[in-house]
């Protein structure tokens, strides 16, 4: 705002000098140059009020009435309650707070590919669109594809019986399931991070990784002290995008792969909202949950920047 | 998401407000009812192809009739089917005659339905399925269709397993007894079972219901008066965890998903017994085509218990009832009668391979299973499982993975699904 407000007083001080500008032209251009900001940014915040904010808050008015008989009545907390006494929303929450701790590994994977197609590994070229090629297959496919690869008579089970591995039931046993979905997940999205990657090491200053290289470091040196603190911005994005697409893009995967199960294990509060809302009929419970999911992404994705920024900072 | 949520509630709204336009949009005299010379019909089936002779019986049979009433049949996606009629109910006008599924979609509409027991008196013996259409005794709508779950065995691996294919097992030790010659000599599994999603249990526990419960508890059951912690109730869970622990069921059933995985095992002849259903899909039909009608055997439940009578759970599937605001509700009855009447029905089971409500249509050409089926419609009983709440339901599923993964004990199991059952 306060660049083009300072660059009207500034033309205005011009115009003075010019001919035939009377103090009423004056006045009605200054006017319109004062509101063109306004009018400029108008439907921008016109959107993001009406269609975002004042939806939002409507959803979390929402939350506050009950389901069923108790339809449009004010039940206060009582939705947030049930939601937390509900053994499959903390299941929900826990695998919430699993893939956080996943995070580093689903952002690692794409960084070091990168790294090494920057640092022209053989065949970097082919690697760079095989790489990209899982992002642009729908989640259902991907999920219908690994059914099959993982199905306890499948491929991968033969394959591991010719090395005399015993079956191992990838979507059928709960502390299994969640980690093949997870992996899934990153195996079909990682492209997109590494794409980003490739971009940020476009803005990597060459001469610094020459430099280290005369003065003798070694490829872990190289990617600790130069490449990482380079793109501290770029993994920052990536750290933020990474976590708003496993906790908001997963459902398909999940739907296809697993349907929240075995037990329950692979819930997440997306899949979670849905069932509430399109199977159980209780639209305001399902309300309720995607206000804590909202919550919880403004939280983790500030949380993830303030730390981000901090560390970026030392190096 | 909460943006993503509401954006498709209006998306929702909007095509519910365009269908329900494009439906009634030419006015009253073309979609909409109201005229004593017009009938109009809602219901989702008259577009298929499968159902084209069904509808020309049915069609022929009113016209002979009523030769001066036109009928017009509406055909609404299934999908937004009850939000277009709840539009309706909602406007107090619209079809004449329409198309329900039993149970709670019926139950939950009667207000705006017309009772029509005075109408059907003549039809009560020869259809089957009326308890899925009726509410506090009363009749809403006449059954077309039943699904139920009949347990389907294949009688080429029983006959390689040493057993004799025309004498199935009538008690459930000899069940497992079998199921040891089946493993050892064919290794086929002996219980086809997907259970992905949960509904392996649903289907076990309406198939093995009747031969574990006595048939008081069984109608106790279906009226809404469930003991849980009751030795024979307990006695079906502990039965569906046996089966998997002693190893009756295919491997990772919990992995497999029913609609069509478990049922592609029993069509491929790895496993020798299924539960399967009667209607539309996982049906007699389907496993006809693929091993022979010869070889599709349909079984009682085997005997666990000596007090109880093993039954067919079944229900009535899709039917037709009468909106309370047509002018003429005689000529809309009539026309749900012709609409159920035996020509008709027995098109639709030979076109599109539903068991069909009425008892009486010769099925003998269709094998020995859809024999064994019809001829069970007799005893049968309602569906154990349909008696649930969908948040008990859900639970089980989920309880009966954990059963089958020994993460959870049987006691521990039910005394959940009592809360569930007595909070829903």
């Amino acid at each position: 705002m306060v660049g083009p407000v300072g660059g009207t007083e500034t033309r205005a001080a011009g115009d003075r000098s010019g001919p035939g500008s009377g103090p009423q032209a004056r006045s009605r251009r200054r006017n319109a140059e004062r509101w063109a900001p306004y009018i400029l940014v108008a439907p921008a915040v016109l959107i993001i009020a009406g269609l975002r904010l004042y939806p939002l808050l409507l959803g979390v008015n929402f939350s506050f009435t009950g389901d069923g008989d108790r339809n449009g009545q004010s039940v206060g907390l009582d939705n947030y309650v049930a939601l937390f006494d509900d053994p499959l929303f903390q299941q929900a929450l826990r695998n919430v707070g699993l893939l956080v701790l996943l995070l580093p590994v689903a952002v690692a994977i794409p960084g070091l590919l990168a790294t090494f197609i920057y640092l022209r590994v053989p065949g970097h070229r082919l690697f760079r669109s095989v790489y990209f090629f899982p992002a642009v297959l729908s989640p259902v496919i991907v999920g219908a594809i690994f059914n099959l690869l993982l199905a306890y008579d499948g491929p991968l089970n033969d394959v591991l019986g010719t090395v005399g591995v015993a079956p191992i039931d990838w979507l059928g046993d709960p502390d299994i399931a969640v980690f093949a979905v997870v992996g899934v997940h990153i195996w079909a999205t990682f492209g997109m991070a590494l794409v980003v990657f490739l971009a940020g090491f476009a803005t990597l200053d060459p001469t610094l990784l020459d430099a280290a290289r005369v003065d003798g470091a070694s490829l872990q040196q190289v990617i600790r002290h130069v490449i990482v603190p380079g793109l501290s911005r770029t993994i920052q994005f990536v750290f933020v995008t990474t976590m708003l697409g496993m906790l908001t893009s997963m459902f398909g995967l999940l739907y296809v792969m697993t349907n929240g199960g075995p037990e329950g294990s692979t819930y997440l509060p997306e899949y979670y909202i849905w069932i509430q809302q399109g199977q159980m009929n209780r639209p305001a419970l399902a309300s309720a949950a995607s206000t804590v999911l909202f919550v919880i992404m403004l939280v983790v994705g500030l949380a993830q920047i303030s730390i981000l920024r901090r560390s970026g900072k030392e190096d | 998401m909460k943006q993503r949520a509401l954006f498709s509630a209006v998306l929702i709204g909007g095509l519910a407000l365009t269908g329900c336009g494009s439906a009634s949009e030419p006015g009253s005299s073309s979609s909409t009812g109201g005229s004593t010379d017009k009938l109009v019909v809602w219901d989702w089936k008259s577009g298929e192809e499968n159902a084209a002779g069904y509808f020309e019986q049915a069609k022929a049979d009113f016209a002979e009739k009523h030769p001066d009433v036109t009928v017009e049949f509406v055909a609404q996606p299934f999908d937004q089917y009850y939000t277009l009629l709840g539009t309706a109910i909602q406007a107090g006008e619209g079809p004449d005659v329409v198309m329900f599924n039993g149970g709670g979609q019926i139950r939950d509409r009667v207000d705006a339905l017309l009772v029509l027991d005075d109408y059907v008196a003549d039809d009560r013996e020869r259809l089957a399925g009326w308890e899925a259409f009726s509410k506090d005794g009363e009749v809403f709508a006449a059954p077309l269709t039943l699904q139920g779950h009949p347990i389907y065995y294949n009688k080429a691996l029983y006959e390689e397993a040493g057993l004799d294919p025309d004498n199935p097992p009538s008690t459930w030790e000899d069940f497992v007894a079998g199921c040891e010659s089946i493993k050892t000599k064919t290794g086929a599994a002996c219980i086809g079972l997907g259970n992905k999603e949960g509904y392996g249990i649903e289907f076990f526990l309406s198939a093995m219901g009747s031969a574990v419960l006595t048939p008081e508890e069984y109608d106790a059951w279906i009226a809404g008066d469930r003991d849980w912690s009751a030795p024979h109730v307990k006695q079906i869970f502990e039965l569906w965890q046996t089966a998997g622990d002693t190893g009756l069921n295919n491997e990772g059933a919990n992995s497999t998903a029913m609609f069509n995985d478990s049922f592609a095992i029993f069509q491929a002849g790895e496993a020798a017994n299924i539960i399967g259903l009667m209607s539309d899909i996982g049906h007699w039909k389907d496993f006809n085509e693929f091993l022979e009608p010869d070889n599709v055997g349909v079984m009682p439940a085997p005997v666990v218990n000596q007090e109880a009578t093993p039954s067919l759970p079944y229900d009535g599937g899709i039917g037709y009832a009468v909106m309370n605001w047509t002018p003429n509700p005689d000529l809309a009855a009539d026309l749900v009668r012709s609409l159920t009447s035996s020509e008709a029905l027995e098109a639709f089971y030979a076109d599109a391979g539903a068991i069909v409500s009425d008892t009486t249509i010769d099925v003998s050409g269709a094998g020995p299973a859809v024999s064994t089926i019809v001829g069970e419609l007799q005893n049968g009983k309602q569906a154990l499982h349909v008696a649930l709440s969908s948040q008990t339901l859900d639970l089980m599923h989920r309880l009966s993975q954990q059963l089958l993964s020994g993460s959870v004990t049987v006691d521990e199991a039910v005394e959940q699904l009592a809360a569930s059952d007595e909070a829903g």
